[in-house]
C-alpha cells in the first residue's frame, strides 16, 4: 500500500533530532560558473523495487564524490533502506538486494538524512538523472517532508552530447561503459553504478573542457539548446 | 543463476562494494596480492580515481617533487624525455593496468626525471604521499616492491635487452650491447682486385660510407671509405679503373662480436675511424658504422671527439667543453655508468690536451726537441670528472745536468703557454703548482728517477703526498719510451722497499670513510644537525690510495684503480669476490658524486664533493653506506697485510 497520506504521516513520525538534522541540512545550490575540477559533485545511483515512478520506492542508495577533477574513494555513500517485504518487486533479480540484506538495512528517515548530509550543498550527477531525482525527490517529501530542490545533472544526455560521434546504438549505462571501455566491477549495484557514472562523467568532462565548456552552468545551458534540437530533429 | 543463489550472493557484497571492487582489482598484481586485507582497504580509501585523456600529461619533472604514488587502473601510460640528440622526445616506457609508478622519484622525495603521459585514456588511481610513507612502514610487501620496484625496473630493462628492444632503453643498456646482438647492417664487401669506381659504386647503391676488402676465406685485408676516396682524388689521383687494394687502408681495425657498443664507441674515438669491422673467428661478420652508435647511444661522442682533434684556435676548443658537460649530462641521464663516463671524460680532455700543445707548438715554433706531457693525479688514473685541476709535467731525454738545463729553458715558455691555454679551455689551474710551467716538474728523465726516488727514500709526510699524486702517472702526449721507462724503474724501486710500502699503507689508512653517518629511512631530520661527507677524500681516496700501494708493491704499471684493482686480482693479490665489491662499491661512490655534481651545476652552485646523506633516497643511501662499508674492508685488508 503507496498511499501518499500514509508517507506524510511518515514523515511526521521524525524525531525531534531528526528534525533538527532536517533543518540542518545546507541550501540547494545552483549550477554556476566556476570550472568543474574546483568544485564538488555527488554521483549518485538508485536501486528501486522497479521501474514506476509513481508506485516503486528506493532500496538502496551508492553515491561517490567527484571533487577536485578526480573521484575521491574515501568519500563514499553505501546504505541499503530498511523495507518492509511487501514494497519488494519483481526486480528483486535485476537490483539483486536479497530481502536479508533490505532486513538488515536502516531505517529510510535515518538513511535519508545521512544521504542529504552527504550531498551537503553540492550538486547532484546520475544516469537517466530524471529518474532518480523524481524517486529521491519523492522518497524525502514522503520519509522527510524535505523539498529536494537541488539541480541534477543527466549524464545519458551529457554524453550524448559532448560525444556525438561515439554514441552506441543504445544510450544505457552498459552501452556507455562498454563504449569507453571501463571497467565496471559488479553491475546492477547502486554503488557500483554509481562508481561507472562517475567514470563516465570525468571522461565526459574532460571533453567538455576540450570543447570549451568548463562550468557546470555552461553545461546545463548547452544541454538546453541540445534538448531542443533533439526534439525537433524528432518533430 | 537461481533466485536463491542470486540472494545469496548479493548478500555477501552489501558492505562499501567499490571499495571491495577495487581492492580486487589490485589483487590481481603484485605487491597488492601480498598485502593484508586490511592495509590493501586502507591503501584504497585513501586513493582518488583520476581521468587523463590520451596525450594528456600526468606528471612531469616540471611539477617538482612527486606527491603520488600512481596505480594505472585502466589505460596505458609512457615515460618520455627529451630527446639527447635531436629535436623532439622519446618514449622511454610504457606502464599498464595494474603497475605503479614513479617509485624512485617518490622516495627519493624529487620530482620525476621523465615525463608521464596517458598513451590513450587512462584511469590512474592516486594514493597521496602520507598514505604512501605510511603504508611503506606498515607493510612489508609493499616496502619490498617499493624499493625493489626502483631496480626491479632495471631487471625488466636488461631483459628487453635480450629481446633487442634497443632503440627504446636508455644508453647504458644501449653502450653494453655485444655488438653480436646488435642489428648490423649486413657487411659490403668486396675482392682486392675490384676496380675503385665499381666498389664505390656498390657503395652508392647500398647506401653505405665503406666497403671491407676481403680475401677468399672472407677474411678482411682492408677497408675503403668515402674518407679514403677523397683524400685519393684531392691528392690527384685519376685512375679510379685501378684495383681498390691500392687505395683502400690496409689491416682494417676490427672487433669481435662480444665486444660492446661502448668498446666501439672508444675505439672509434680513440682512432679516429667511423667504421669498425665485427670479426669472428676471422671472417666478417657485419660492420659497425658511427652512425649504428650514434643511433643507439644518442650521444656523438665520435664526432665530438673529431671536432676537439681538429679545432683550430683555442677558443673553440673552451667552447667545446660545454658540449662535453652536455654529454655527460646526457650520458647520466641515460644511466651510462660512471667508469664509462669518466673514461669519456678522460678521452676528451685528452684530446683537448693534445690539441692546445699542438695549436702552441704552431704558434710558438717546434723547440726542436721531442717531449713528452705527463699528467698525474686523477688525471693520470683516468679518472677525471667536470671538476678536476691541472696535474701536469713534462718528460724529455737529456745527457747530462747542462743539456737538460737548456732544454728546460727551451720548454718552459711553451708549457706556460700550454697551461694558460688549458686554463682557457676550462682545467682550471693547479693550487700547488704541479704544472709543467714549474721549472721542478719540467725534467729530463734521469731528474725524474732521482726525484722519484727521493720520495721513496725519505718519507716525510710532504714526499708521502707527493708519491700520491706523481705515482698515478701517464703520457698524453709526445713519445711515450720515456714515461715507460720512468714507469718501469719506480717499480722497481718500491717492489724492493718494504719500508716505503709500509708508510704508504700506513698513510692509505689516513682517510677513514665515514660509515656512522648513515641514519635510517623516515627519520625524523632534526633542525641543523645536518652531516655531510665527502664523496671524493672520504670515499673514493681511500679506495685508489689503497690499490695504489698494492699495484706498486706488486709490479703493477696501470695507475686507473678499477684497472690496478682487476690486476691485483689476475696476480693473485686480492681474491676475486673481494675485488668485485670493490670495483662495484668504487662505481657506485664515483656515479654518486657525478650526479651530485650534475645537479650542483644544473642549480647554478660551484661543484663540490660534499653531500647529505640525507638528501638521498633510501636505496641509495643504502647503497652507498654499504660502498663506504667496503672501503673500510679494503683499508683493514690493508692493515693486516702490513700489521699496522
Amino acid at each position: 500500500m503507496n498511499l501518499p497520506w500514509l508517507r506524510h504521516r511518515t514523515a511526521a513520525r521524525l524525531d525531534a533530532e531528526q528534525q533538527r538534522r532536517r533543518e540542518a541540512l545546507p541550501a540547494a545550490p545552483a549550477l554556476d560558473e566556476r570550472p568543474l575540477a574546483s568544485q564538488r559533485f555527488v554521483v549518485v545511483d538508485l536501486e528501486t523495487t522497479g521501474l514506476n515512478m509513481r508506485r516503486d520506492v528506493v532500496l538502496s542508495i551508492g553515491a561517490v564524490v567527484i571533487e577536485h577533477g578526480a573521484i575521491d574513494l574515501g568519500q563514499q555513500f553505501e546504505c541499503t533502506l530498511n523495507r518492509p517485504i511487501q514494497d519488494m518487486g519483481v526486480s528483486v533479480l535485476i537490483h539483486g538486494i536479497a530481502p536479508s540484506a533490505l532486513a538488515r538495512g536502516i531505517e529510510p528517515a535515518e538513511a535519508l538524512l545521512a544521504f542529504m548530509e552527504f550531498v551537503g550543498d553540492s550538486p547532484l550527477l546520475a544516469f537517466h538523472a530524471e529518474f532518480d531525482r523524481h524517486m529521491l525527490r519523492r522518497a524525502l517529501r514522503h520519509t522527510l517532508g524535505y523539498r529536494l530542490r537541488h539541480p541534477f545533472l543527466d549524464v545519458a544526455e551529457l554524453a550524448p552530447m559532448l560525444c556525438p560521434d561515439r554514441k552506441p546504438a543504445k544510450g544505457g549505462l552498459d552501452d556507455w561503459a562498454e563504449r569507453f571501455a571501463l571497467q565496471v566491477d559488479q553491475r546492477h549495484h547502486a554503488s557500483a553504478d554509481a562508481l561507472a557514472t562517475a567514470q563516465l562523467a570525468l571522461i565526459l568532462f574532460s571533453h567538455a573542457r576540450r570543447q570549451a565548456l568548463d562550468s557546470p552552468a555552461g553545461l546545463a545551458q548547452r544541454l538546453a539548446v541540445w534538448r531542443r534540437r533533439q526534439r525537433g530533429l524528432l518533430l | 543463476m537461481t533466485k536463491a543463489d542470486a540472494f545469496a550472493e548479493a548478500g555477501k557484497t552489501a558492505v562499501l562494494q567499490n571499495i571491495h571492487g577495487t581492492m580486487e582489482f589490485l589483487q590481481k598484481y603484485p605487491p597488492f596480492n601480498q598485502m593484508e586485507r586490511a592495509q590493501l582497504a586502507y591503501l584504497v580509501e585513501n586513493c582518488q580515481l583520476r581521468f587523463y585523456a590520451a596525450g594528456e600529461s600526468i606528471i612531469k619533472p616540471e611539477d617538482g617533487p612527486v606527491e603520488h604514488f600512481y596505480i594505472v587502473k585502466q589505460g596505458r601510460v609512457c615515460g618520455q624525455r627529451p630527446h639527447s640528440a635531436r629535436r623532439g622526445t622519446e618514449t622511454t616506457f610504457e606502464i599498464t593496468a595494474g603497475e605503479c609508478f614513479p617509485l624512485a622519484a617518490l622516495i627519493g622525495e624529487r620530482a620525476t626525471r621523465t615525463a608521464h603521459l596517458a598513451a590513450e585514456d587512462t584511469f590512474c588511481l592516486l594514493l597521496a604521499k602520507e598514505a604512501f610513507v605510511r603504508l611503506f612502514a606498515l607493510s612489508a610487501p609493499f616496502r619490498d616492491f617499493a624499493l625493489r620496484g626502483v631496480s626491479s625496473l632495471l631487471d625488466q630493462v636488461n631483459q628487453q635487452v635480450q629481446l633487442r628492444a634497443v632503440e627504446s632503453l636508455g644508453a647504458q643498456y644501449s653502450l653494453n650491447t655485444r655488438l653480436g646482438g646488435l642489428a648490423l647492417q649486413k657487411p659490403v664487401f668486396c675482392g682486392p682486385q675490384m676496380p675503385v669506381n665499381q666498389a664505390v659504386r656498390t657503395m652508392h647503391e647500398q647506401n653505405v660510407g665503406s666497403i671491407v676488402v676481403v680475401d677468399e676465406n672472407l677474411h678482411p685485408i682492408g677497408i675503403f671509405t668515402l674518407r679514403d676516396l677523397r683524400r685519393a682524388i684531392a691528392s690527384g689521383e685519376s685512375d679510379l679503373g685501378q684495383p681498390v687494394e691500392r687505395l683502400m687502408t690496409e689491416r682494417p681495425f676490427y672487433l669481435s662480436p662480444d665486444a660492446t657498443a661502448f668498446d666501439a664507441a672508444m675505439a672509434m674515438t680513440e682512432r679516429h675511424i667511423a667504421h669498425i669491422c665485427v670479426v669472428e673467428r676471422g671472417r666478417l661478420q657485419g660492420v659497425v658504422s658511427e652512425r649504428d652508435l650514434f643511433s643507439l647511444q644518442r650521444v656523438d661522442l665520435v664526432h665530438l671527439a673529431r671536432t676537439i682533434r681538429n679545432a683550430g684556435r683555442v677558443s673553440t676548443l673552451a667552447a667545446l667543453r660545454a658540449e662535453i658537460r652536455q654529454l655527460v649530462d646526457n650520458m647520466l641521464a641515460h644511466g651510462a655508468s660512471s667508469t664509462q663516463i669518466t673514461h669519456i671524460i678522460t678521452l676528451l680532455n685528452d684530446h683537448t690536451v693534445c690539441r692546445v700543445i699542438e695549436l702552441a707548438l704552431e704558434e710558438l715554433g717546434d723547440p726542436g726537441v721531442p717531449f713528452t706531457w705527463l699528467c698525474f693525479g686523477s688525471e693520470g688514473r683516468r679518472e677525471q670528472t667536470l671538476c678536476t685541476d691541472q696535474d701536469n709535467g713534462i718528460l724529455f731525454e737529456a745527457d747530462n745536468a747542462a743539456e737538460a738545463a737548456e732544454i728546460r729553458g727551451r720548454l718552459l715558455p711553451i708549457a706556460e703557454r700550454i697551461n694558460r691555454d688549458l686554463a682557457v679551455c676550462g682545467f682550471p689551474l693547479c693550487k700547488g703548482n704541479i704544472m709543467a710551467s714549474n721549472p721542478e716538474l719540467c725534467l729530463s728523465r734521469v731528474e725524474w728517477q732521482r726525484r722519484f726516488a727521493s720520495f721513496i727514500d725519505k718519507s716525510t709526510p710532504k714526499n708521502l703526498l707527493g708519491s700520491a699524486i706523481f705515482f698515478d702517472l701517464r703520457a698524453i702526449w709526445g713519445p711515450p719510451e720515456g714515461s715507460d721507462r720512468l714507469m718501469d724503474s719506480l717499480l722497481e724501486e718500491v717492489g724492493e722497499n718494504s719500508l716505503f710500502q709500509r708508510m704508504l699503507a700506513e698513510n692509505a689508512l689516513h682517510r677513514r670513510p665515514p660509515v656512522g653517518l648513515f641514519r635510517d629511512f623516515v627519520v625524523t631530520r632534526k633542525g641543523a644537525e645536518k652531516a655531510t661527507l665527502d664523496l671524493k677524500v672520504q670515499g673514493l681516496t681511500p679506495f685508489a690510495d689503497a690499490a695504489r700501494v698494492l699495484a706498486l708493491a706488486h709490479g703493477i704499471a696501470s695507475a686507473n684503480t678499477i684497472d690496478r684493482l682487476r690486476l691485483l686480482v689476475e696476480a693473485g693479490v686480492v681474491e676475486a669476490k673481494d675485488g668485485a665489491a670493490y670495483e662495484e662499491a668504487y662505481q657506485f661512490i664515483q656515479q654518486t658524486r657525478m650526479q651530485h655534481h650534475q645537479q650542483q651545476a644544473r642549480l647554478g652552485q660551484p661543484l663540490s664533493n660534499r653531500l647529505d646523506p640525507d638528501s638521498l633516497n633510501h636505496l641509495d643511501r643504502r647503497i652507498l653506506r654499504e660502498s663506504f662499508r667496503q672501503a673500510q674492508r679494503l683499508q683493514a685488508s690493508l692493515a693486516l697485510r702490513y700489521q699496522l
